[in-house]
């Protein structure tokens, strides 16, 4: 087959190809102009893209003609520019501003808001830090929340305001994120890596080596369209390349999951349906008929891992259960046939197997469990370390799989203090409270000041928190429980939101200061987060619209404040900065990978290197298990862990275990009231939250200008719900409005709406219908377990109707209600 | 009769007694011969005191003459050079002169041709260098402080990063070149490591170890059985701990005393028991060797429930690699992870996780950063160095 990625995949691997690669995209990288305007070259979450700009606006965006599979979000991009969201002006809500932290806080997310100058706005930000660290100390301030910033090394967002804040004074941070907080806990004590970020095994190797490749609970080709940095882009058409050695009969792909994905349905691939947070039992029972029927890896698991006898006699029903992990026992539970349990573990057994892994997995309560599960599976299948064998957790992010060139990369704006320096305030008095919380506890820390938890093997006292600071995140997108949230909201003397849209976050903030876009500001990124294929300069495209400013303006601005912005700034300019960054990575890599210099690179519009050598992920570790230990207390993989049986959890044990759901479809728990299992996975047309106040983009997939919730056939009809409905979504936590889409993908008992839908009530009260769909109005905010604390979102129990009546208008977008002083 | 009967008669001739000549007269020639002989002596000192009698040897004047006018030495903003004898030749006369001593030597090299290339003298360069370090090490960096002084320095126009460095020196009245070698010339090429942390500690590595005393690996060191240096026996870790036995020239004898996990060959060695901070990886022979590895009786780590012992071991090594106190590599360490780690993320802190959870979350992680294989060796040891383990606040 000729694509044209072989025949750069041939240059490749002709030699010449850096020089060649170099000078084709050099030549096609210039600004082109002509009459309809200047292309230019920048990069973004969605892939690098090209602009025109016209008459000092983006009038079109299209992808850089080196993206082998451009992703259709593209089109979106100059919707996030042109949003009527933006937020045009540094706002307050009214009531704060005259009366601070004595304003009524019942009426925070009414969305009114007061127009005032950038000099007010950081006289304000500034006056309520030097409030709370006087009044209340560090322990009174949290600025730990972070998110999917937009790109761009030198103005991410969250280094400037950490940067700035920590100059001020001390403040509660947080540990952990939304996405992976289960698994990046668990693993460590596993296997010895958080594997969560990791690099995976390259894409080739497993084309070529695998026989089976089962995607758990993994959707590759929906989440890869974007990238932690600019998005290559260059795993997907491996992704093609699978589906080909599917239609082969080559490698067997099988997706493990309740729905049918986007990836499967593409690769044309093999469906194994388990009901809805039930895999551990389906797991045991896999182990069980690995172990009776005499297919683990004996010689493996005594090599390489410590613990199985104590997991197995579990299995075998010696435990305290005193139950046998039988396939009759886990098919009561899972939904899948004993026999079909059986000839899958058969299967497995069978010959080169891949587990991949995604993380819905572990968003949900006891998200530990199935994570563990999957490398006590893959040990037992002994090929762990084997190319095309193995276990994943990583291969549907950010380009993971791709090998790495090994070029240094530019870093960032510094995060922290210049060495040597102290804050303005330098207390460390936290009044006992732990200065580090689990981020999906805070908003319970908010609730419950003074309360203590268990966290990983020690104790976290939540501190009495009274000002909060976001920027480059959307807290109101990303905890559970909206309801909870507003009430803990309530909680907050003052909130600052930084950001250039308004999200329901800056519609619960005090004071709201507008940053510009990454489209309005110079800037460069990493091209391949963990591919490292080159460096893209981001070209500044229009000016800051409205009265918006670069965060580092920003921030320059508050730290002058108190006379730190010389040493904020370091005293350079954007491009001052930028040059740094450059030449520094430039002198990194002399030698190894060259660099034209800056002014070259930033005529360019991109640097690129010669791809990396393929790479097998635990490989150094079967090699040599003493010398290439893993990370674990004991080195070994821990099918049992000691350390944390001794924590004494009993939501989180000696080794995996099958533990029933606070609530659980198709049979568990509270399905009696509410049947349906809401799954809030990752958006296919969104980053997250970003993206969603795009308005032409959201119209292509929007239902009556809601989001989407997507329902099966059967649950449908039984509701007399028919595709492009209204429907309200509801559970004693909250309820929403969204617009039904009938898919034969759904199992009945099981909706979808991804996450990242812009939250809009009805008005400020606890309890307010969402008007346009986001699934968090409805998710359970409950730690995963005493071990992560992290975040249970797919632990969540629904009841749909067909809303009848008139809908009321969806509040999400827009700006504020502006009031007048 | 040649050269040779020449100089025979000339000393004949001033060992023969006077015969003709008064005492006085004798005496008063012999005074103006030594104040004539005097002068020319000192004038010809003072021309090898000079930049130009330095560089007439291509040796000096291709090589470290070139390295020097890179530096700051040579060009700055208030129009201030030090030459070459402002640096390597003493001040004071007796000194001055038992340099002059030492370096004919260097006249003897350039005569016998033994730096006469690039080659040569990158080859030689460590020793060069080394001899240099010692004399200014031995004499507190007098030359240095002829123009430098921490009484003179005036701390608040000092960055904040170089009062951090500064402060700690000047209280122990460190001499300069302990912390700035390779500051007018490069320095010695290191083969093996090229880690931008080690060129970092190279400037702080031991001149000399003392017998009895503790020192810490600053780079990857190879160590072997015997004295002959022949057979490596394996390599310590970045911020390994040793004792020094005794040291042979450029060779140091040395004891660490480590645990190792009886499960396997016993190659690796960490710092204490069921802590899995490693401080060095032995050749599995050399692992195996009673009379170099002396192991105690096992003792059960309830934690993974596998056997540790700890071990005594006794090994040869170069003397460069190691500095006197382990701040030093903490200091360049808790920079690099401060640095590398803070791009996407705060970076947690040190004692938020335990010793041995940190190889886990590092290894998770670190693909992110622009780090080596040293100096992530040397940042997971310093965040081992610093968990909550050895902690009170978590």
């Amino acid at each position: 087959m000729t694509t044209r990625r072989n025949v750069l995949k041939g240059l490749v691997a002709g030699g010449a190809a850096t020089l060649m690669g170099q000078s084709l995209f050099a030549k096609a990288a210039q600004a082109a102009t002509s009459s309809q305007g200047t292309w230019h070259v920048t990069g973004s979450h969605w892939g690098a893209i090209r602009a025109l700009v016209k008459g000092g606006k983006v009038t079109d965006v299209q992808p850089l003609e080196d993206d082998p599979y451009p992703t259709d979000m593209i089109k979106g991009i100059k919707g996030i520019i042109y949003s009527p969201s933006r937020i045009k002006y540094p706002m307050a809500r009214a009531d704060w501003l005259d009366n601070r932290e004595n304003a009524d806080r019942t009426t925070r997310g009414d969305n009114r808001y007061v127009r005032i100058t950038w000099d007010e706005a950081l006289d304000l930000f500034y006056e309520e830090l030097e409030r709370v660290q006087t009044t209340h100390g560090p322990s009174g301030l949290f600025a730990g929340a972070t998110g999917w910033r937009q790109t761009g090394l030198f103005h991410t967002c969250i280094n400037h305001m950490n940067r700035a804040v920590s100059m001020h004074g001390n403040y509660v941070r947080k540990v952990g994120d939304y996405s992976t907080g289960a698994g990046q806990t668990i693993l460590p004590y596993v296997i010895g890596s958080t594997e969560v970020y990791a690099q995976g095994t390259s894409w080739p190797v497993i084309l070529e080596n695998a026989d089976t490749v089962v995607l758990w609970a993994s959707d590759p080709l929906k989440n890869l369209q974007v990238g932690w940095t600019c998005e290559t882009h260059e795993s997907l058409p491996y992704l093609d390349e699978l589906r080909d050695k599917v239609a082969a009969g080559e490698i067997r792909v099988i997706s493990v999951d309740p729905v049918r994905s986007k990836t499967q349905k593409h690769l044309n691939s093999e469906h194994l349906y388990v009901n809805p947070m039930t895999d551990v039992a389906f797991m045991l029972a896999i182990a069980h008929t690995l172990y009776t029927e005499d297919l683990h890896d004996k010689e493996f698991l005594d090599i390489y891992s410590l613990g199985f006898d104590q997991f197995i006699s579990y299995v075998m029903g010696e435990g305290e259960d005193a139950t046998v992990k039988t396939p009759e026992w886990a098919a009561e539970i899972c939904g899948v046939p004993a026999e079909e349990i059986r000839s899958f573990a058969r299967l497995l057994a069978s010959g080169r197997t891949q587990f991949l892994f995604g993380w819905s997995l572990q968003r949900q309560q006891h998200g530990e469990q199935p994570y563990w599960m999957g490398t006590i599976l893959a040990s037992m299948l002994g090929q762990i370390g084997l190319p095309g064998g193995g276990v994943s957790y990583s291969h549907h992010y950010s380009g993971v799989g791709v090998p790495q060139t090994g070029a240094n990369m530019p870093g960032a704006f510094p995060l922290n203090l210049d060495l040597g320096k102290t804050p303005k305030h330098d207390l460390h008095n936290y009044k006992g409270a732990s200065n580090v919380i689990p981020v999906a506890r805070w908003v319970d820390m908010l609730l419950n000041p003074g309360d203590k938890i268990q966290y990983n093997g020690h104790e976290v006292t939540y501190p009495d928190v009274r000002m909060a600071v976001f920027t480059g995140c959307n807290p109101f997108h990303h905890h559970q429980d909206r309801n909870k949230m507003r009430k803990a909201f309530r909680q907050l003397e003052t909130v600052v939101a930084i950001d250039f849209a308004w999200t329901a976050t800056c519609r619960h903030a005090d004071l709201v200061l507008p940053a510009c876009t990454q489209f309005e500001r110079n800037d460069m990124d990493t091209y391949g987060a963990y591919s490292n294929t080159g460096v893209v300069a981001m070209r500044k495209l229009v000016d800051p619209l409205y009265q918006s400013k670069t965060d580092y303006e920003i921030f320059t601005g508050l730290t002058d404040r108190f006379g730190r912005a010389e040493e904020y700034t370091r005293g350079m300019t954007e491009m001052q900065w930028l040059r740094q960054m450059y030449d520094t990575t430039k002198a990194a890599n002399d030698g190894r990978f060259e660099m034209p210099d800056f002014d070259q690179f930033w005529e360019d519009g991109m640097v690129r290197f010669q791809r990396g050598e393929n790479w097998v992920r635990h490989a150094a570790f079967r090699e040599d298990p003493e010398i290439n230990a893993l990370g674990t207390p004991s080195g070994f993989i821990e099918i049992s862990s000691r350390t944390i049986e001794k924590f004494g959890y009993d939501d989180c044990g000696a080794h995996p275990k099958w533990m029933e759901k606070a609530e659980r479809s198709h049979g568990g728990p509270n399905s009696d009231r509410f049947p349906i299992w809401l799954q809030s996975c990752h958006p296919d047309q969104r980053l997250h939250s970003q993206m969603c106040e795009s308005d032409e983009y959201r119209a292509t997939y929007a239902v009556q200008g809601r989001e989407p919730v997507y329902i099966s056939p059967e649950d449908a009809a039984n509701r007399g719900i028919n595709d492009g409905d209204i429907v309200r979504v509801f559970n004693d936590r909250g309820q929403l409005l969204a617009g039904a889409r009938v898919s034969e993908d759904y199992p009945q008992g099981v909706v979808r709406i991804h996450e990242g839908a812009w939250y809009g009530p009805v008005d400020a009260s606890i309890g307010a219908l969402d008007t346009y769909g986001d699934p968090n109005t409805v998710t359970m905010d409950v730690g995963a377990s005493k071990l992560s604390q992290a975040t249970s979102a797919n632990t969540c129990l629904v009841e749909i109707e067909k809303f009848e009546g008139v809908a009321p208008p969806v509040t999400s977008f827009g700006g504020p209600i502006e009031e007048s002083l | 009769m040649g050269i040779v009967g020449a100089a025979k008669g000339f000393w004949r001739t001033l060992r023969k007694p006077p015969a003709t000549i008064s005492l006085g007269v004798l005496s008063v020639g012999g005074f103006i011969t030594g104040i004539v002989f005097w002068g020319g002596f000192n004038t010809a000192l003072e021309v090898t005191n000079t930049e130009a009698f330095c560089i007439s040897c291509h040796e000096m004047r291709d090589n470290v003459y070139q390295e020097l006018q890179e530096t700051v030495h040579w060009e700055n903003r208030t129009g201030v050079r030090a030459t070459c004898p402002d640096c390597h030749v003493p001040h004071e006369w007796t000194n001055k002169i038992a340099r002059k001593m030492q370096a004919s030597k260097e006249v003897w090299g350039a005569v016998f041709g033994t730096i006469n290339t690039r080659e040569k003298f990158l080859a030689k360069r460590e020793e060069l260098a080394r001899h240099e370090w010692a004399r200014l090490s031995a004499n507190g960096s007098l030359e240095c402080r002829n123009c430098h002084d921490y009484d003179s320095m005036d701390w608040d126009k000092m960055s904040d990063e170089a009062v951090f460095y500064m402060r700690p020196a000047a209280e122990l009245n460190t001499g300069c070149i302990e912390c700035h070698k390779g500051i007018a010339h490069h320095l010695p090429e290191r083969s093996a490591d090229s880690s931008p942390v080690v060129a970092a500690l190279e400037g702080r590595a031991a001149t000399s170890l003392s017998d009895g005393q503790d020192y810490f690996a600053y780079r990857p060191v190879t160590v072997f059985a015997g004295e002959d240096m022949a057979e490596p026996a394996g390599q310590l870790n970045l911020a390994a701990r040793i004792e020094v036995l005794e040291t042979k020239g450029d060779k140091v004898h040395f004891e660490m005393k480590a645990w190792r996990k009886d499960k396997g060959y016993g190659r690796v060695l960490y710092d204490d028991f069921g802590l899995n901070a490693r401080v060095a990886v032995l050749e599995k022979e050399a692992a195996q060797n009673a009379e170099l590895v002396q192991a105690g009786t096992p003792r059960n780590d309830d934690n993974t429930g596998l056997d540790w012992s700890q071990v005594t071991v006794k090994l040869w090594a170069a003397a460069d690699g190691f500095v006197a106190d382990d701040e030093q590599l903490w200091d360049v360490a808790a920079e690099s992870y401060s640095s590398s780690c803070s791009s996407c993320h705060a970076q947690p802190d040190p004692d938020h996780f335990s010793t041995n959870a940190w190889p886990a979350l590092f290894a998770g992680m670190v693909g992110f950063t622009n780090m080596d294989a040293t100096e992530q060796e040397l940042v997971l040891t310093y965040l081992q160095n610093h968990s909550s383990d050895n902690s009170e606040s978590h």
